[in-house]
């Protein structure tokens, strides 16, 4: 039967568990290690360029990763509500509401919370919500806040805006000299940009495995095995991880495996991965044999560095990031996913909790469609708040929209 | 012996049961308030036809559900309403592009191909305003008949403006224009007015290709009609069972039986 249909769970996942559980117990007993090794911790945007503070030695941890954790666990809506009751307007981002939920009422949070930051690093390249976010943490804690503004690009990034960001690149290394005690070792920094180079090309790599008919991989497994990139990026940790999930991935390419048993529809996702319902969202489609091939999303950390003056190279790649760029970016970036990974329709979550992601989708969609000619569809839902989800309505407009896919 | 077809569409106010022959010629129809529970309001209603024409569950050869409660029926299968709908309004309107539904608690906007595959489709998000559901609460705070707003809004001189598109604040608003004494006509086309408004910056998702149909049960209004075609500034076509065209739809689906 056809309702029956479960996709493959990889072998690398409980490498990964064992790698992410290393990192977080590392990050919740930081205190024992952090001084004695001169090592502080900073709370960092998920869009910050993390190769200049690992030069500096300092230990970047994600609020957005661990709000990420928080919709997996389904304790958002709880903790959304602690800030709620604070005065958080509920319409600002969940993973913003959860991460301060989770300092109000520790208690009630995952892992007890995050351990108190040293630092506080906020990148705008990926939305504006983030600079208010961490000021409002900057008030609490009373630690520096470094800001990094990106100006957003409608077109290609000019000499002007690479040299603006530039410029503050240089600030912030020279205040993380002072903040650490530490000169800036252009060795260690170019050490941590090849790795991260590496991570990143192997995830291109892994990605790239899924043009095969059927995809190794389903959206879930790639929103899962993300996790490394984000928080792990620069580290050898994460190279030896992605080597070993390249190489699964590869082996069932060889071997002609499939994700989802019995391929018949292939889709391309769009926006944060709806974490509450990790899987029985996606299920929804693989029982009906869909399969999300590749998606924008985890797509995002496919940054490539480019050559040359490491701290120059940062400033245009954490500038260039997606969701930095104009709407005619996106359509043709999803143009090209359609094209090059051989889909059926696209599949957009209008996430209400991540406005620069969400607010143009439609325009989006109307030019994807019309210019591929594929079936887009909009499903509205929050990446952790699972009270914004609608489980009829959802289930309704995806049964509708696969069934234009297939033949009634 | 002739064969014959179920489409049953439980929807979230009304349940519709269409029985068709093998050529998707309507035999009978039946259709009642949901209630608690669809599941046994849709049985009732297949029992009522099959006895009304004297036919025995045998001599169903198959059955589609559809609608919110379509997984709660023992059909053969059970299709989305918008998969339905576009079936439904194809065989009855074959030139049409473009169908406006107003259900209960949906509205959407379905863009057909011809033949009556669906090429895209838009639909209201959770909130209830511009559906069936929103008129009813109007009429409830109006003291009116959901059947009475089409008359009442023929009269009207002048329709007062209601702004908000949450069926709770726009309740409100209908209280402070009762408070302020102006005539139940005027508020009524007004409410006409809003869900029309809502519906058409549905449709501008998808765009609109005439022929456009409207169907749904709130196609049964005049006054929201009239208010529609006039925001659209387009002809509406309208079913003469506007309810009944998504059970069409899943009962020709039942069958294979195409345009």
């Amino acid at each position: 039967m056809a309702e029956n249909r479960k996709y493959l769970p990889l072998a690398s996942t409980r490498r990964l568990e064992k790698l992410m559980t290393r990192y977080y117990f590392l990050t919740r007993y930081h205190r024992f290690w952090g001084k004695p090794l001169r090592r502080p911790l900073a709370w960092v945007t998920s869009g910050a360029p993390v190769e200049l503070l690992r030069a500096f030695r300092i230990h970047p941890v994600y609020p957005e990763n661990y709000g990420a954790i928080c919709g997996t666990r389904r304790v958002s809506a709880q903790l959304c509500q602690v800030a709620e009751a604070a005065g958080y307007s509920q319409d600002l981002c969940s993973y913003a509401r959860s991460h301060i939920g989770s300092i109000l009422r520790p208690e009630l949070a995952p892992m007890g919370g995050l351990p108190k930051p040293d630092l506080l690093v906020a990148c705008n390249n990926i939305c504006g919500t983030v600079l208010k976010w961490y000021e409002a943490l900057a008030r609490i804690f009373r630690v520096p806040l470094l800001v990094l503004d990106t100006p957003f690009l409608p077109g290609e990034l000019t000499e002007s805006a690479k040299s603006y960001v530039l410029e503050q690149l240089k600030h912030m290394a020279d205040f993380l000299a002072h903040f650490t005690g530490r000169r800036l070792d252009r060795r260690e920094l170019e050490r941590h940009m090849a790795l991260s180079k590496e991570t990143v090309n192997l995830w291109k790599e892994i990605r790239g495995f899924c043009r095969a008919k059927p995809s190794p991989l389903n959206a879930p497994d790639l929103f899962i095995h993300m996790a490394p990139i984000v928080v792990l990026r620069g580290t050898p940790q994460a190279v030896h991880y992605y080597r070993l999930l390249r190489n699964e991935v590869n082996s069932r390419v060889q071997q002609g495996q499939g994700a989802v048993p019995g391929e018949k529809i292939r889709l391309v996702w769009d926006n944060i991965a709806i974490w509450y319902r990790i899987f029985g969202f996606f299920q929804m489609f693989s029982e009906r044999g869909a399969c999300f091939v590749t998606d924008t999303y985890s797509g995002g950390w496919v940054m490539e560095l480019t050559e040359g003056d490491p701290l120059e190279s940062l400033a245009a790649t954490y500038t260039e990031i997606f969701l930095n760029r104009s709407p005619e970016f996106r359509a043709r970036q999803m143009i090209e996913l359609i094209k090059d990974y051989n889909a059926d329709g696209f599949v957009m979550h209008s996430n209400r909790s991540c406005k620069p992601y969400s607010l143009v989708q439609e325009v989006i969609r109307r030019r994807v469609m019309q210019e591929t000619g594929v079936p887009g569809l909009v499903v509205e839902a929050d990446m952790a708040d699972q009270r914004v989800f609608a489980e009829e309505p959802v289930r309704n407009r995806v049964q509708a929209f696969l069934e234009t896919l297939s033949d009634i | 012996m002739n064969k014959y077809y179920l489409g049953i569409d439980i929807g979230s106010l009304t349940t519709k049961v269409v029985l068709v022959d093998d050529t998707g010629a309507v035999a009978a129809r039946a259709a009642d308030r949901s209630g608690y529970s669809g599941r046994r309001v849709a049985e009732r209603l297949v029992e009522e036809i099959l006895k009304e024409k004297g036919l025995d569950k045998k001599d169903i050869s198959a059955t589609v559900a559809t609608g919110y409660g379509r997984v709660t029926f023992p059909a053969d299968r059970e299709i989305s309403e918008i998969t339905c709908q576009a079936r439904g309004i194809a065989h009855l309107f074959p030139a049409a592009r473009t169908v406006i539904d107003i259900g209960g608690q949906d509205s959407k906007v379905i863009k057909l191909l011809p033949g009556g595959k669906v090429a895209d489709f838009a639909m209201n998000d959770k909130c209830a305003a511009g559906t069936g559901r929103f008129l009813e609460v109007m009429a409830g705070a109006l003291e009116v008949r959901v059947e009475d707003l089409d008359d009442l809004a023929a009269q009207s001189g002048e329709s007062c403006p209601i702004s908000s598109i949450c069926t709770v604040f726009a309740e409100s608003e209908v209280i402070s224009h009762i408070a302020a004494g102006r005539q139940k006509a005027d508020i009524v086309a007004g409410v006409c007015a809003s869900v029309a408004a809502r519906v058409a910056s549905l449709a501008s998702r998808t765009g609109l290709e005439p022929e456009v149909v409207f169907t749904g049960g709130v196609a049964r209004n005049k006054g929201v009609v009239n208010a529609l075609a006039e925001h659209l500034r387009c002809r509406l076509l309208v079913p003469e069972e506007p309810e009944v065209t998504a059970a069409l739809g899943a009962a020709l689906l039942a069958g294979n039986i195409k345009v």
